[in-house]
């Protein structure tokens, strides 16, 4: 990273009160790109993402998890118990010193911390405020409290996920917590645009339900205009065919191999060495392929059977036939284009040691982004964070500290 | 927030989702498809079903908030008046193969010397360049190579994707960030700003925690079907009931009201209520301390219960109660949902047949810059004659040269 350059985001301040991923992820996006996020928790209710794997060497702990750790990067930590008084008012400062004010409880939560939109704006009249949780902040269902599996369960994610003579497997994890942070980083980046022209800034109510609906918005359409549900049809297409995941040699490997068009097939067949049974008529169309897919599938997968996963992937791509490993996190590392685009990234962290972090997803040209320096470990940057952004002198941290405000 | 801003949407269905979440952000979206159309118009779902050029549902879906000309980009007319606009414009964004722009000549280096602050977005499988870049891939295998199938689906089977496309959202999704990352670059350089996009790293995301935690414990996470791993623990995620599934996870916080409803249900007795310290129910698991219930009697106790009722009335029992309940909705529970209702969320679209029927609703709800859809998906060159004539200034006869509509 050139240091010299200064960065997209340099200046915005952010107040980050969310936790687990959604809020979290939209918020690294800024801080990555040089905004100062103080990360706020509290040691009496830490992140729930703290408490979960991958740990460093499978040692737990708090602050050796990468469930945390490649979320937070280029962020600041701050420990506040909200359910003291100082804490409220320290609280306060912070949300006059930000730019971006972003929370993600329960509707109401903030409210009973004296910290809500209205005594935002009070301390901070341009405060751009961003309240996200599952169902949004108002509505008959505003207070259900959950992760991203259940918002998943609701929009519809769970009923089109896997194979459907079996219950429904789900997306991995919490699919919303995939889907919605890149569309709330972005409207907190147009809302301190729109500022920056206006000096208006705004409270945004971004229910992760609604948000991760756009992903489903065609098939949406299909049940309100054509009466149509799509159902879960484990890895096929109900218009082309065939695709799949098949079974390469090794435990457990995989190939996805997807055709989506005549030429496609052609070019399949001359990969599998224009076999006999390819030749048969009830193949010839992607209707009769459809129709066909079980005993397709069972010859496709003879043939990869005897394969690597790689190599039956470069045996399709010679020919142009879409195809690719399934990928786990230990092949990803190995990958060479994800090596090309120089996703990973080291860090030094101070309990994990220099561990390699997510990268950016997307390249600038000329601008050597990434992560800027590794998330903090619990409360790391209170004295900095109450000295240098809040300008609270010594006497009002040690009473601070006294308090528990800190805690 | 966006509204000073214009885009020019040159891409097929892996970025159209892209120009249309800036359009919700406000931006004046101008999509430029070639005169026979955008791919995606030939995309399932369809109107009716029928494969009709202004039918596909899915382009409906995706091209809300967007103005439409047609353009002839292999013609000189055609690239001229492209230049044109790209004066005019803040965005472009495509999602050519790599190098497919250049050979035609309008590429970032073009495109640039007539705009120099042009902010220029390319969404392609793998990005620009590198070993990857110029493979065949779709949405099945880029969601294996991005690594997501590899965590996704039940054990005793293949991987899975989720049924419904979703690749080229996450690509598109992530090209927003990285459109509105390299402005805010663009106001700091003054320059000229080109974002590269792949979308097998957008899908490496999606992997959350996961997806480095070789790295990190020394060992992949495998797929599990429908179960939630917690470290030791292992939970089932969903659950059926009388109509369908849902989702829930037996915490603590669950338990301590759901062992009433057990009790009043003679599905378990009533020493159930006292026999165990329920609100900390889930922690005794996870610090492996004696319980006196084992989770499989408390998840077989619970399958019972759920199974006995609809996934309706659970969720309003579990509303009622403030217990997290989840039903695995399908399209038509998604639609008659009341919380969604209530809160106003769904629109009213007026589909090419004429027929109004509801629409996902908007990304996120800011008080000072409402959202909304201006217009619904253009037909076919809808606008030619307003962007091309009135606004760029051209003749008829140079209209029908530069978008190739004949006659």
């Amino acid at each position: 990273m050139a240091s010299s350059e200064n960065l997209p985001f340099d200046g915005i301040k952010i107040a980050d009160f969310s936790w687990v991923w959604v809020g979290p992820t939209s918020t690294k996006y800024l801080a990555d790109h040089g905004a100062t996020v103080v990360r706020v928790e509290s040691l009496s209710r830490p992140d729930i993402l703290r408490t979960i794997g991958p740990f460093k060497d499978g040692e737990v702990g708090p602050n050796r998890t990468h469930a945390f750790n490649d979320f937070n990067t280029s962020k600041l930590g701050l420990t506040l118990n909200l359910k003291t008084p100082e804490a409220t008012e320290i609280a306060k400062r912070l949300i006059a010193w930000a730019d971006i004010y972003i929370e993600s409880f329960t509707p109401g939560t903030m409210a009973g911390f004296g910290i809500d939109y209205e005594t935002a704006r009070q301390v901070n009249p341009s405060i751009i405020m961003v309240s996200t949780c599952l169902m949004g902040q108002t509505g008959p269902a505003s207070a259900f409290a959950g992760y991203g599996f259940h918002a998943g369960a609701v929009a519809g994610f769970y009923d089109i996920t896997g194979w459907s003579d079996l219950a429904p497997d789900g997306p991995w994890l919490a699919y919303t917590d995939v889907v919605t942070p890149r569309i709330l980083a972005s409207i907190m980046m147009a809302a301190v645009d729109h500022r920056r022209r206006t000096g208006q800034g705004q409270h945004i109510d971004a229910s992760q339900l609604e948000m991760g609906l756009q992903f489903l918005a065609p098939q949406i359409f299909d049940y309100t205009a054509n009466s149509h549900q799509v159902s879960r049809n484990g890895n096929r297409s109900y218009s082309a065919a065939p695709q799949g995941a098949y079974p390469c040699a090794g435990e457990d490997q995989w190939c996805a191999i997807a055709i989506e068009s005549d030429e496609e097939w052609t070019a399949l067949r001359k990969v599998l060495g224009n076999p006999d049974w390819t030749a048969d008529d009830r193949f010839a169309t992607n209707s009769g392929r459809l129709e066909n897919h079980d005993e397709i599938d069972q010859r496709i997968s003879q043939w990869t059977s005897a394969l690597q996963p790689q190599e039956a992937m470069l045996l399709c791509q010679a020919e142009g036939v879409p195809a690719g490993v399934v990928q786990r996190s230990s092949d990803l590392f190995k990958d060479p284009q994800l090596e090309h685009r120089g996703l990973f990234r080291e860090l030094d962290h101070p309990e994990v040691g220099r561990v390699p972090y997510t990268g950016h997803l997307f390249d600038i040209r000329g601008y050597d982004s990434g992560p800027r320096f590794a998330a903090p470990v619990l409360g790391q940057d209170n004295e900095r964070i109450l000295k240098e952004f809040l300008g609270m002198s010594d006497a009002e941290i040690t009473e601070a500290v006294i308090s528990g405000a800190l805690e | 927030m966006l509204s000073p801003y214009t885009i020019l949407d040159l891409t097929d269905d892996k970025g159209e989702f892209a120009s249309m979440l800036l359009g919700d952000l406000g931006a004046d979206v101008i999509k430029i498809e070639p005169p026979e159309g955008s791919h995606s118009r030939t995309m399932e779902p369809f109107l009716d079903d029928a494969p009709e050029p202004e039918g596909s549902l899915r382009y409906f879906a995706f091209n809300r908030n967007k103005r439409g000309v047609t353009l002839d980009l292999k013609g000189e007319p055609g690239r001229s008046a492209l230049k044109s606009l790209a004066e005019k414009a803040d965005f472009i964004i495509e999602s050519a193969p790599p190098g497919d722009m250049d050979r035609l000549g309008i590429g970032f280096d073009t495109l640039k010397q007539t705009n120099p602050k042009i902010v220029y977005v390319a969404i392609t499988p793998f990005g620009q360049d590198g070993p990857y870049a110029h493979l065949a891939a779709n949405d099945l295998t880029l969601a294996a190579m991005g690594g997501q199938m590899s965590v996704q689906g039940d054990p005793n089977r293949a991987p899975v994707r989720i049924t419904v496309p979703q690749v080229w959202l996450h690509a598109s999704a992530e090209a927003m960030v990285g459109a509105l990352t390299a402005h805010a670059r663009m106001l700091t350089t003054g320059e000229a700003q080109f974002v590269d996009v792949s979308a097998q790293t957008a899908m490496f995301w999606s992997m959350l925690h996961a997806r480095i935690a070789h790295q990190i414990q020394g060992s992949d996470f495998n797929r599990g079907g429908s179960i939630l791993q917690l470290g030791t623990l292992t939970v089932p995620l969903v659950y059926e009931c009388a109509d369908g599934y849902l989702v829930m996870i037996p915490s603590g916080a669950t338990m301590t009201k759901m062992v009433h409803w057990l009790v009043a249900d003679a599905i378990v007795p009533e020493e159930w209520i006292e026999g165990e310290d329920w609100p900390i129910y889930e922690r005794n698991l996870f610090q492996q301390n004696a319980v006196h219930y084992q989770l499989e009697e408390v998840v077989d106790a619970v399958s019972r219960y759920l199974k006995r009722r609809t996934k309706a009335e659970l969720l309003e029992l579990g509303l009622r109660e403030g217990v997290t309940l989840a039903p695995v909705n399908t399209s038509e529970d998604l639609v008659r949902f009341r919380h969604l209702e209530e809160r106003g969320y769904w629109l009213t679209a007026p589909l090419p047949n004429g027929d109004q029927v509801r629409a996902p609703g908007l990304l996120a709800r800011p008080t000072a810059t409402p959202m909304s859809v201006r217009h619904w998906a253009p037909t076919l060159g809808q606008h030619n004659q307003e962007i091309l004539g009135e606004m760029l200034g051209l003749s008829s006869s140079a209209v029908a040269a530069a978008s190739g509509q004949k006659g």
